[in-house]
């Protein structure tokens, strides 16, 4: 298990890079120039030229690929280019943001997913199995955008119950600040992987109910709720793992969308504004995380199964 | 221009009154009878203010929405967003002068200036005792600091150009400031020393400076304004808070505090304001003005816009070369019906660049010279005549914009003209329109201090913006021209002129200008509306 995690993590390590490279050169092929893009209405060709002089951008390509490759190896993701901020300061403030988002969300998730996938694969073909999948169909349509909007315009507007936008420091603002802050944001991407989830949870369950060893369990007497629970539940999870790992890119996705219209400034919106803005260092900094957190994400994944299924093992 | 006396623009106040003096020495009295008319139609408004004012409240905190998803950088020389120099610059530094309610100027860090009658040497009086935020005492040396920090190349400041005629300034004691150009300048006062746009000269501490790095100086400024920043809640992309400058010349603002509160998306930020999670927003996006305006707790203010928008055709390709052929597009455009169609209503009618805030300029539609007046039959003539039938023209447009390129779409479907829309995310779409490679564009100048700052770079074959090869040589010399004189009258002329110029050769189709609007709640008062600009001090709250 050791040595195969070890050889996990040097796949990992050529699998950034890969990434972070080709990310780097691609970026450069997209129209759209940083100068320009800064200067926005005071762009003059001096003032331009000056700016890319500044900005080390009239070096060729490789000189700043080199130059931007070894900073990383020392630790140094760079200074943005369109704001003041370095690009560690500008992740180290917007991943916490991202993560409670994401934590979150995953919690609304399961905590509707799976009782919800539970009651349908139970009662399938009853008035439950179908109102769950009519609630499911309708999660999965639903731009989480959209969803934010509506969240906003009743538990902000109308109800009053909730603030409109913004972030709490969790350390700053205690718990229920952050809370208060975070739940319909947090809704608003939970729902849509909320509604996935459970028909895999459904799927699963029947699948694995229709099993020789969950006739065994019911054969030796056990209880209804011990079957379901200890030997039909964790099997019918292998799958949902698999998808719940896969959907982290949709949890990241869903949150760029979903931060802007909550006006949280996590990775999410660093990101997507750092495309918008060409900010080159900003790109480069944020992609090399996400792609650390999905190689490190899969990892886990494979790793959970193991502990799902016995049966499973890496040698 | 000689014979003129530059020293009109000395202040300690460039008034209104002059301005109105000046229109009607010069013969100008239609422009002095609208002056005066909307002078009547603001003065209730005023008086609401100013009974208010008696009974002013000190304390409270402001949270005030402010519609981008990051802020770049709050250093003075390093902004390029006008909304951000106007709106929140202003409020951390002062300037050296500042803009009364008609973009007037009147003094600021400067208790007087004097301008030399040829127009080349100013100078400037500091009020005894000025200090910026951390304490250091505010003197000449300061403005020399500045002037020399921001035209250092190494700098890379868009402002530096703003500075480039100057060739001589000098501190002679600590609160007078001497500098001398090569050139007369008119726009200077407005575009270089201003609080907020004038942000060339803007009073930067070098002890700060040199303390925090230029980096995080842009993220926790230290200035002379009525507010200073709290450093430590500045975020990049989420706001900051600022606190009252008890040290402020003025005195202490009335409010405690303002916090600035990011929200980039429109609707979000209405909402916002809406469950009270905030107290003004800085501009009402136009998708929200109904909403806010039926919700009988806010109240929305308005003042004429400093922008114009138009529609360029790019004269470096065929058939927009040929001046009948622009022409037909511009006749072929009702301007009302596009702005109710892609605005909601929410715009008037432009005929040139010369925006409704600048009154000392600016004359409505019903009485400036409008060559593009809405036409159909003329436009069909000349488009006939110019062969514009089947052809397709390239449009690009950025990704903000749709709506705006979709209904120029239809209006020009009825001169045969068939726009091929190309829609390009902003990045992408400002570099090709920076390279001249289009047919067609959506282009204007918003948040200008001085109509300079829309006529010049537009309209002068060297300006910056100029990228559809317009050239024009009595363009070029009334756009310097209305640079060298120092005679508002004489200048108002000139840019008129080149107005009528522009609209006649049809560099662009003239489409609208966009009022500047704020809202608020009720508790919140004594708002002075100035153009594109927020000075908070006159705030406070009603509760």
């Amino acid at each position: 298990m050791t040595q195969y995690v070890l050889r996990r993590l040097i796949h990992s390590v050529f699998i950034i890079w890969g990434c972070a490279t080709l990310v780097f050169f691609l970026l450069r092929l997209i129209p759209g120039d940083p100068v320009i893009q800064m200067l926005g209405p005071e762009y003059t060709p001096e003032a331009a030229e000056a700016l890319r002089r500044k900005l080390g951008l009239d070096e060729p390509l490789q000189v700043q690929y080199v130059r931007w490759f070894g900073n990383i190896l020392r630790g140094d993701l760079g200074g943005s280019i369109a704001s003041g901020e370095t690009v560690t300061g500008a992740i180290a403030t917007g991943l916490p943001k991202t993560l409670s988002l994401a934590a979150l969300s995953f919690l609304i998730a399961i905590v509707i997913a799976v009782p919800a996938g539970v009651a349908a694969a139970l009662k399938r073909n009853t008035i439950v199995d179908y109102a769950a999948s009519v609630v499911a169909f309708v999660g999965v349509s639903m731009p989480s955008f959209w969803f934010g909007i509506i969240l906003i315009l009743v538990f902000a507007v109308w109800l009053g119950w909730l603030p409109a936008t913004g972030y709490a420091e969790l350390t700053d603002d205690g718990f229920v600040e952050w809370l208060r802050r975070l739940i319909l944001p947090s809704l608003a991407i939970g729902a849509g992987y909320a509604a996935i989830l459970m028909r895999f949870v459904r799927a699963g369950l029947l699948e694995v109910l229709g099993s020789d060893y969950v006739r065994t369990a019911r054969a030796k007497g056990a209880r209804e709720r011990t079957v379901i629970v200890r030997h039909a539940l964790r099997n019918a999870l292998i799958p949902v793992v698999t998808i719940a790992g896969i959907q982290l890119a949709l949890l990241l996705s869903g949150a760029v969308v979903v931060e802007t219209v909550f006006s949280i400034r996590g990775i999410g919106r660093i990101l997507v504004g750092a495309i918008f803005d060409r900010d080159y260092p900003m790109v480069q900094g944020v992609i090399l995380l996400v792609a650390v957190i999905f190689v490190l994400a899969n990892l886990v994944v494979d790793i959970v199964y193991t502990f799902l299924d016995p049966r499973i093992h890496y040698g | 221009m000689a014979g003129i006396d530059w020293s009109v623009l000395s202040g300690p106040y460039v008034s209104r009154r002059t301005l109105l003096n000046l229109a009607a020495a010069s013969g100008a009295a239609g422009f002095a009878g609208w002056l005066t008319a909307h002078d009547r139609a603001l003065a209730a408004p005023r008086q609401a203010v100013r009974a208010s004012l008696q009974e002013a409240k000190q304390g409270g905190t402001l949270r005030l929405g402010f519609g981008l998803g990051q802020i770049p950088t709050l250093d003075p020389a390093q902004v390029t967003l006008g909304i951000v120099a106007g709106e929140l610059l202003a409020n951390i530094f002062s300037g050296l002068v500042q803009f009364d309610e008609q973009l007037g100027l009147k003094p600021d860090l400067a208790e007087t200036w004097e301008v030399s009658p040829d127009g080349l040497q100013y100078t400037f009086r500091l009020r005894p005792g000025l200090t910026f935020h951390n304490g250091a005492p505010l003197t000449s040396e300061d403005v020399v600091y500045t002037y020399e920090r921001t035209i250092n190349p190494d700098f890379a400041s868009s402002q530096a150009n703003k500075l480039a005629l100057i060739t001589d300034i000098a501190a002679p004691d600590p609160q007078t400031v001497t500098l001398t150009q090569s050139a007369p300048y008119a726009p200077f006062l407005a575009t270089a020393c201003s609080r907020g746009p004038g942000r060339a000269l803007t009073p930067v501490p070098r002890s700060a400076v040199e303390e925090l790095g230029d980096e995080q100086f842009g993220l926790t400024p230290v200035g002379s304004g009525p507010f200073r920043i709290l450093p430590e809640t500045a975020e990049v992309g989420r706001g900051f808070e600022m606190e009252a400058f008890e040290g402020w010349y003025a005195g202490r603002p009335l409010l405690d505090k303002v916090v600035v509160e990011l929200i980039a998306e429109e609707s979000s930020r209405v909402s916002a304001l809406e469950a009270g999670d905030l107290d003004m927003l800085d501009i009402v996006p136009p998708i929200g003005l109904e909403q806010i305006q039926q919700n009988g707790d806010l109240t929305v203010v308005e003042a004429a816009g400093t922008n114009w928008i138009g529609l360029a055709m790019n004269q470096a390709r065929s058939p927009w070369d040929n001046p009948d052929a622009r022409m037909a597009v511009a006749k072929a455009i009702d301007r009302q019906d596009f702005i109710d169609k892609a605005l909601l209503g929410l715009a008037i009618p432009s005929v040139g660049p010369i925006a409704p805030a600048f009154a000392w300029v600016y004359r409505p539609p019903a009485e400036a010279d409008d060559p593009q007046a809405f036409d159909l039959e003329a436009a069909r003539a000349l488009a006939e005549g110019a062969g514009l039938s089947g052809v397709k023209p390239v449009f690009i447009s950025s990704s903000d914009e749709p709506r705006l390129a979709q209904v120029l779409r239809g209006l020009l479907l009825e001169i045969g003209l068939d726009l091929q829309i190309e829609q390009a995310q902003t990045a992408a779409y400002n570099e090709r329109r920076t390279a001249g490679d289009y047919d067609m564009t959506i282009l204007g100048s918003v948040v200008d201090a001085d109509p300079d700052d829309g006529v010049w770079n537009y309209f002068h074959a060297d300006g910056p913006s100029n990228s559809y090869a317009y050239n024009n040589p009595r363009a070029n010399e009334l756009a310097d021209g209305q640079r060298r004189t120092s005679d508002q009258a004489e200048r108002a002329g000139l840019l008129q002129e080149l107005q009528t110029l522009v609209a006649q050769d049809a560099v662009y189709a003239f489409l609208y200008h966009e009022p500047d609007r704020t809202a608020f709640y009720g508790y919140v008062q004594g708002y002075v509306p100035i153009p594109e600009q927020r000075y908070l001090e006159t705030l406070w709250l009603d509760q």
